[in-house]
């Protein structure tokens, strides 16, 4: 195997062990469907980038950040009686519409548009690489210090919220550093590919760990094998990348499911 | 006299233009046992949400421990209700991860321990004791989606004791249990409220779940209080007839009083 496609394997690894990790807490908090919410974000992000002008990288993450922190001031309890996910999926629509015009509005080639769906994960650069690592490393960092926070909102944040936890902050934070994260790494794996990695990982843990620490490190590590194992799948029997690596998270979630089931939900 | 733990005054709530919540005057002062009654859609867990500052009032004033809740920033806010422990609804909490009991508990002292400030020997400690105090020492490791509906209540009670809350909210604490774990829950809350003198203010929908403790309720109908004395004051046929628009009849056993509807009046 020549030394790039260990770049490409250690770049999918980061890749799917970010995403895997802030699964745990998108799945905990109940909200799956913000990947595919600000991966499209970020394709608007990306596209008006190109519209305008502007370097593409921070159209994208600042279109992300604002679309999921713009979720933040949507209060669960209070009298708004906008449930998260109804907003998320209003996002999801404007983001769409955003994407679609802004590619009507292009002239030329939207091949590197249409790339963002599926991600391109041979074509990774150190420089992209080194992105995607920092603030991988950053919502690690943030996971850490926020630890109780963050188990306190996924449990419930009307309880956090009723006592005295800064839920609305830590939840913004949260919400913020995920649109980031997605955004960075939305050229390498592509916007379908990495809702897969959000829910898959994180939903396999849940299914078969006892206590959040074990979720955490499982969920990082099925992300971090799903990206791994769907890539050398893919290089040895030459397959599309991106599928494999879906199926691959897929199989694993389907195996832990099983492994519950076959256990018998004993916790 | 005692400061007032919650204070509202002319507090009206609305939803969708219609009021749901208003009450003119209403103070708990520390230490007290507050049960608070009535009807679906009275506004009793409103009332609770506006206590806590959860919701803000459309009108009027809510203040926790003498601080207007409107006046103060979020972070302030926040900072006040520390030593709030609210025990909601179970629709309002995600029992199906995978916390351990002990988790769930611990999570009692993220508000106590600040941003950033790690849980030490002693907090866990003092977890551990409280699971112990509410007999619940060998489902420490266990998670807390494995236990029964008596048993998470249970937890989250510990939870609020390890938060050193100096006022407990409950909203319906017994809801979905059967008789013997109603009786057990509400027992132990009467017991905490005896050695802790922590305020309870607890909504229930049957007056057999407010303890002999319970030194004063208050009675809500359409969002309004309708009545609010003590135990034997208001929970009097007369009284509740006119809230409940049925026929009814007291029974008091063991301290407690039950209630017996009859045909429509």
């Amino acid at each position: 195997m020549d030394s790039f496609f260990y770049l490409v394997m250690f770049a999918g690894a980061v890749a799917g062990a970010s995403t895997g990790l802030m699964g745990v807490y998108i799945i905990g908090m109940r909200l799956p469907f913000i990947g595919i919410c600000i991966s499209h974000s970020a394709m608007a992000g990306t596209i008006y980038s190109i519209l305008l002008g502007v370097n593409p990288v921070w159209g994208p993450v600042f279109f992300s950040a604002a679309c999921s922190m713009s979720l933040g001031a949507v209060r669960s309890g209070g009298r708004s009686r906008l449930d998260a996910n109804v907003a998320l999926a209003i996002l999801f629509n404007l983001m769409l519409g955003l994407t679609f015009l802004g590619i009507g509005l292009m002239r030329g080639s939207r091949s590197e548009v249409l790339g963002l769906l599926w991600g391109s994960l041979l074509f990774v650069d150190r420089s992209s690489v080194v992105i995607i690592t920092v603030f991988g490393l950053v919502f690690a960092a943030f996971a850490l210090l926020f630890n109780k926070e963050l188990k306190s909102l996924m449990f419930s944040r009307t309880i956090a919220s009723a006592t005295g936890v800064h839920e609305s902050f830590v939840y913004c934070l949260f919400l913020g550093l995920c649109g980031v994260i997605l955004a960075v790494n939305l050229p390498l794996v592509g916007g379908l590919l990495i809702f897969s990695l959000i829910t898959c990982p994180a939903a396999a843990a849940y299914q078969i760990c006892t206590g959040h620490r074990s979720v955490v490190i499982a969920a990082t590590f099925f992300g971090m094998a799903s990206a791994v194992i769907g890539f050398l799948v893919s290089y040895y029997l030459d397959l599309p990348t991106g599928a494999c690596i879906v199926i691959v998270s897929a199989v694993i979630f389907a195996v832990s499911a099983l492994y519950r089931t076959f256990r018998g939900k004993r916790d | 006299m005692t400061a007032a733990s919650l204070s509202l005054c002319d507090v009206e709530v609305r939803w969708s233009g219609r009021a749901i919540l208003a009450v003119e005057e209403m103070q708990i002062r520390r230490g007290e046992f507050v049960g608070v009654i009535g009807t679906n859609g009275a506004g009793k867990t409103t009332l609770l949400k506006v206590c806590c500052g959860l919701i803000r009032p459309n009108r009027g004033t809510a203040r926790l421990n003498g601080h207007d809740l409107a006046e103060l920033s979020a972070w302030r806010r926040a900072d006040l209700r520390r030593h709030v422990g609210y025990i909601p609804q179970s629709a309002e909490y995600n029992a199906e991860l995978p916390f351990t009991l002990r988790e769930v508990v611990a999570m009692g002292r993220t508000s106590v321990k600040g941003l950033l400030g790690r849980l030490s020997k002693d907090d866990y400690e003092m977890v551990d004791n409280w699971i112990e105090k509410l007999g619940l020492s060998q489902r420490r490791t266990q998670t807390f989606r494995s236990l029964s509906g008596g048993e998470q209540q249970k937890a989250l009670i510990a939870r609020a004791m390890a938060q050193e809350a100096e006022i407990l909210v409950l909203d319906e604490p017994c809801s979905n249990l059967d008789f013997n774990w109603k009786h057990q829950i509400t027992e132990i809350i009467e017991q905490l409220h005896r050695q802790t003198k922590v305020t309870v203010v607890m909504v229930s929908h049957e007056t057999s779940q407010l303890p002999p403790g319970c030194g004063r309720v208050i009675l809500l109908h359409e969002g309004e209080i309708l009545a609010d004395g003590d135990i034997a004051q208001v929970l009097d046929s007369e009284v509740l007839e006119r809230a409940y628009h049925c026929r009814i009849e007291m029974l008091k056993i063991a301290g407690r009083r039950y209630t017996v509807s009859k045909n429509p009046a």
